[in-house]
């Protein structure tokens, strides 16, 4: 058994304050990502060997429409635009346009939920196939994920404008952005491989 | 979100170091139930994966018991034998395995880094009781005639929802350990200079957030279909196969990399030598963990391992344990070796691992035709006792950081021995069964009737030992649990921080400032300039 050993030496200087919410929501991200990247594997795969046979991937009476789909998609790319807007805003200390854009965002947000909702009904697929159990999880999922992104804004939001987060110190928000971005890019996989490829 | 955001009262804690800034610490049961403390988490994790882990092995047992003479023995039911066989292969991994690995890691990393916590300690925390709800729901599944080949609807719906609570209740524990160690390091400590236990966490925990939502994915896809009465992705006893990439190598070889860092920095302390090559110790971590991403196995068909580049990765998986081992072996040579536990542990570990990532290279060779027979279960019981043992080790060796006083030192000795005698005996029957490719070797056969007879009564015999080893290694840790006053803060000479930390590490982890870390092994620096 050794003697203790004491705290000695010179004392560190105190550290800066680590970016742990951004690396932290960077790795929840690449999680997510990973999930839909899974599924969507999972999708083409079946969807290969379904029609492989030369048999239709849909079942009869059931279509996917792309306006819906394309509308949901270019929703979410302008979103990334006011997302964007919302970091430089709170970098630049303007509070009014910080709000403009994070409610543009949440906007932008629940008209690609609206958008994908109407696609459903267009859609007229029953849960109960193959195709319908694979793309409602996919994008019932994406869904769920543009919710937890807009959840996780509006907190951010809120917390810059009671002060927590300010132009010298903006953390939060660009991990919220960083999480939307990344939400983005599991839709551009999901409107390639479901509504593009279908 | 709030609930990952690091508390202000931690923050604090990081920004006044000065012992009388702390808050005063919670007693009783609000210490437990309400702790954000990564010690008070990587605790519970501990005991209870050991307590799943005692009913684990005695399943196995059972079916030790039951594979002696299966035409005549029926320990189980024809009826529920499969539903048994799911619970002793995914509790195994998901009720042992992980949480094990996990609770240490949670108690030892930020300690190691030089952090007064753990990164989002209330995720932390969260991880931890939703893997307990998640296991008690899965329990709870098999008792109402749940989980895979079970037949109520609800049952194995709630097989499925309480294996999605686990798998997420994993990746935020593993989210809040890379984080710490990514971010959270302290002056001076770059990811070089990181201690090659945490690095091998971080490595591992990277891979299981790359890994493991692919099967939650899976089991969301699986809940869906299930709940809408659909079998477009198989019925209830197809499930288990669907999710049987999970239990085999290479991906359950994530597991195993925290082995690799605990062996590399026991060894490093045992020799009283700086590890020589280090960077190559660190990039064998980081490649073994690469080769064990096996998310592309998803699909479950075997067809996914005959592409070249696949078999290729299988035989390369044992390229950086060998690496390890000779720079090991380099370390005895250049230091002075000091037999203690932890190093035994480590070596027994490293056995079994070894034994585990050679079979799976053989398993990879395409003529031997191993895929979705026992042969894959002995390999991958070896990658899972060589996870635990090092485990144990691992508790052994920070025992005064885990707990209130060191571990019996004799029985520290013999259980590592038994463990790996044990870990040997069930694991090669059950690769040689594999091998003969008889009738029986199916691993997923609903009836379980795997590996040949006589062979089966060794593996017995080895799960006998295992139990023998794994309640030495318990008994051995219960002195963790008696109060002390003069617990050692650095029993072996560490060359790590997290041997300055008092015994037992305090709210905040250490009673001052650090020191800027300058090299990999700030503490022997220390000892060689005084």
């Amino acid at each position: 058994m050794s003697a203790e050993i004491a705290l000695t030496g010179a004392a560190a200087a105190p550290p800066a304050r680590p970016r742990v919410l951004l690396v932290g929501t960077a790795l929840a991200g690449a999680a997510a990502l990973m999930a839909f990247a899974g599924l969507i594997g999972v999708y083409l795969s079946e969807r290969a060997a379904a029609t492989a046979g030369g048999a239709a991937w849909l079942p009869e009476g059931s279509s996917l429409p792309l306006t819906p789909g394309n509308m949901a998609f270019g929703t979410m790319l302008l979103s990334a635009i006011t997302m964007w807007w919302a970091v430089d805003a709170v970098g630049k200390n303007d509070r009014q346009m910080a709000y403009l854009a994070l409610g543009l965002t949440m906007f932008f947000g629940v008209a690609t939920i609206n958008a994908t909702s109407f696609l459903f009904v267009q859609a007229n697929l029953p849960v109960s196939s193959t195709p319908g159990v694979l793309i409602y999880t996919i994008t019932g999922s994406l869904i769920a994920m543009i919710v937890i992104g807009l959840v996780y804004a509006a907190v951010m939001t809120f917390r810059t404008l009671g002060g927590e987060y300010h132009d010298r110190d903006r953390e939060g928000l660009t991990a919220a952005a960083l999480f939307w971005y990344l939400t983005i890019a599991a839709h551009a996989l999901v409107w390639y491989a479901i509504y593009v490829v279908k | 979100m709030a609930v990952t955001e690091t508390p202000p009262e931690t923050v604090a804690a990081a920004a006044s170091a000065t012992p009388q800034a702390r808050p005063v610490p919670a007693t009783g049961l609000a210490a437990v139930l309400g702790s954000g403390d990564h010690k008070v988490i990587g605790r519970l994790f501990i005991v209870t994966s050991l307590v799943f882990g005692l009913g684990v092995v005695l399943l196995g047992l059972l079916f030790g018991f039951e594979a002696t003479s299966s035409a005549t023995l029926d320990v189980f039911g024809s009826g529920s034998v499969f539903q048994f066989f799911s619970l002793f292969r995914v509790g195994s991994l998901f009720l042992l395995g992980f949480p094990l690995v996990i609770g240490l890691a949670m108690v030892v990393v930020p300690l190691q880094v030089g952090s007064r916590s753990v990164a989002f300690p209330r995720a932390a925390a969260a991880s931890y009781w939703s893997w307990l709800m998640g296991a008690l729901l899965l329990l709870a599944s098999y008792a109402i005639d749940g989980g895979p080949g079970g037949g109520r609807t609800t049952g194995v719906n709630l097989w499925i929802a309480s294996m999605g609570l686990i798998v997420l209740a994993i990746l935020l524990a593993a989210v809040c350990l890379a984080t710490t160690v990514l971010a959270l390091r302290t002056n001076g400590m770059s990811l070089a200079r990181t201690p090659l236990y945490a690095w091998s966490v971080t490595v591992a925990a990277i891979l299981w957030i790359l890994t493991l939502p692919v099967l939650f994915g899976e089991l969301v896809l699986a809940y869906v279909d299930h709940r809408h009465a659909g079998q477009s992705f198989g019925n209830n006893a197809e499930l288990f196969a669907r999710i049987g990439w999970v239990l085999r190598n290479p991906t359950i070889y994530t597991l195993a990399v925290p082995v690799l860092g605990f062996l590399a920095d026991v060894i490093a302390t045992s020799t009283r030598a700086r590890l020589a090559m280090r960077p190559v110790v660190q990039a064998a971590i980081g490649a073994f963990g690469i080769l064990g991403f096996g998310a592309f196995l998803v699909t479950s068909s075997p067809d996914a391992l005959r592409p070249p580049v696949v078999i290729a990765f299988g035989l390369a998986a044992v390229l950086p344990i060998l690496a390890v081992v000779i720079l090991a072996a380099d370390g005895f040579r250049r230091g002075k070796p000091q037999l203690n536990p932890g190093l035994l542990y480590a070596l027994a570990a490293l056995l079994i691992l070894l034994l585990g990532a050679g079979a799976g290279a053989l398993g990879s060779i395409p003529g031997l035709k191993t895929a979705g027979t026992i042969f894959d279960l002995g390999v991958s019981h070896a990658i899972l006792l060589a996870s635990v043992i090092a485990s144990l080790g691992g508790i052994h060796w920070w025992a005064t950081k885990i707990g209130r006083q060191p571990a019996k030192e004799t029985l520290g000795f013999l259980a590592p021995m038994v463990l790996a005698l044990g870990s040997a005996v069930v694991v090669i029957p059950d690769l040689v069964s594999g091998l003969t490719g008889k009738d029986g070797s199916a691993e997923l056969r609903p009836d379980w009737t795997g590996g040949i007879e006589g062979l089966n009564v060794i593996v017995l015999i080895g799960t006998v030992i295992v139990a023998l080893g794994l309640l030495l290694a318990i008994v051995s840790l219960l002195p963790l649990f008696k109060r002390s006053d003069q617990s050692p803060q650095d029993p072996w000479d560490g060359q790590t921080l997290e041997w300055l930390a008092p015994s037992p590490p305090p709210l905040g982890n250490f009673a001052g400032d650090l020191p800027v870390v300058t090299s990999p092994e700030p503490l022997l620096d220390q000892r060689q300039e005084s």
